[in-house]
């Protein structure tokens, strides 16, 4: 919430959030998946009442889909929500979109990577959010539990991918949630360096 | 420049619910390097309200995190 309230109040551009427990499996009146309380839709609603701040678009690049964000949102026409999953969907309105993530194979990085700017880049653009949000599991790197054969190069790929979607849609606004991931040395490996991606021009 | 906030809470470093022990030990520490750059501030994460949580959330849900073994 602090992280939001300082992006919508001007007071910084881009934030990281680190968190205790998981949020993107927290739906209304269900949790699960090491998830509790949906931080996302929580900032969402509390930018609403506190700010000007009313339309959000979210990439989740957790391995898993974000099913909670998913049940709160569902029907908010401003919001975006496109997960990179498992699932192939798209929304009558357009709005909520889910993209098969990519086998895993001999580059899965740069195929993951142009699955995610083929899914995002297009419609955060035309659907003009006064916020980007990222979330960001590190759950796909090699070796975690959610194993889809990604490395550093896609995360700070991602990062670089979203810092140019808010400086063009967002007027560079940018959130960032840490999602899924379990491991300590890819933890402490992937996040400096994903935040010092953050930071760029 | 761009300036990017950092917002951690110790407590995210010595439990986690999301993984089988503490994926987080290394942190703040492992952000040292990056906090000798000035475009890089840390702040502590306050406690989010019942109330907040409510904006989203039923008391229900509140209830059942709460009894949660986990």
């Amino acid at each position: 919430m602090a992280a939001a309230e300082k992006i919508a109040s001007g007071e910084i551009e881009r934030a990281f959030a680190f968190i205790g427990a998981g949020g993107h499996h927290a739906g209304r009146n269900f949790f699960g998946g090491y998830c509790c309380f949906n931080d996302v839709a929580i900032a969402i609603a509390h930018l609403r009442d506190t700010s000007g701040v009313r339309r959000f678009a979210i990439l989740d690049t957790d391995a898993h889909h974000g099913d909670g964000t998913r049940d709160i949102l569902q029907n908010d026409p401003d919001v975006l929500h496109v997960c990179i999953c498992g699932t192939n969907y798209v929304s009558p309105d357009g709005t909520k979109v889910d993209v098969p993530a990519p086998r895993v194979g001999r580059d899965t990085d740069e195929a993951y990577l142009k699955i995610a700017e083929a899914a995002f880049s297009g419609r955060v653009r035309a659907f003009r959010p006064d916020l980007a949000i990222w979330y960001f599991g590190f759950d796909g790197h090699q070796g975690d539990y959610g194993d889809m054969g990604l490395s550093l190069r896609c995360f700070v790929g991602l990062a670089d991918l979203m810092v140019r979607m808010a400086k063009e849609a967002s007027g560079g606004k940018l959130l960032t949630v840490l999602g899924g991931g379990s491991r300590t040395d890819l933890a402490t490996m992937l996040i400096p360096e994903v935040i010092r991606h953050l930071g760029k021009e | 420049m761009a300036k990017v906030g950092i917002f951690y809470h110790e407590s995210f470093s010595r439990r986690s619910y999301l993984t089988v022990g503490r994926r987080l030990a290394d942190f703040p520490a492992a952000l040292d390097e990056l906090l000798q750059d000035e475009r890089f501030q840390l702040h502590t994460s306050p406690v989010v309200s019942d109330d907040l949580i409510l904006k989203v959330h039923t008391q229900g849900l509140i209830e059942e995190v709460d009894q949660d073994a986990l």
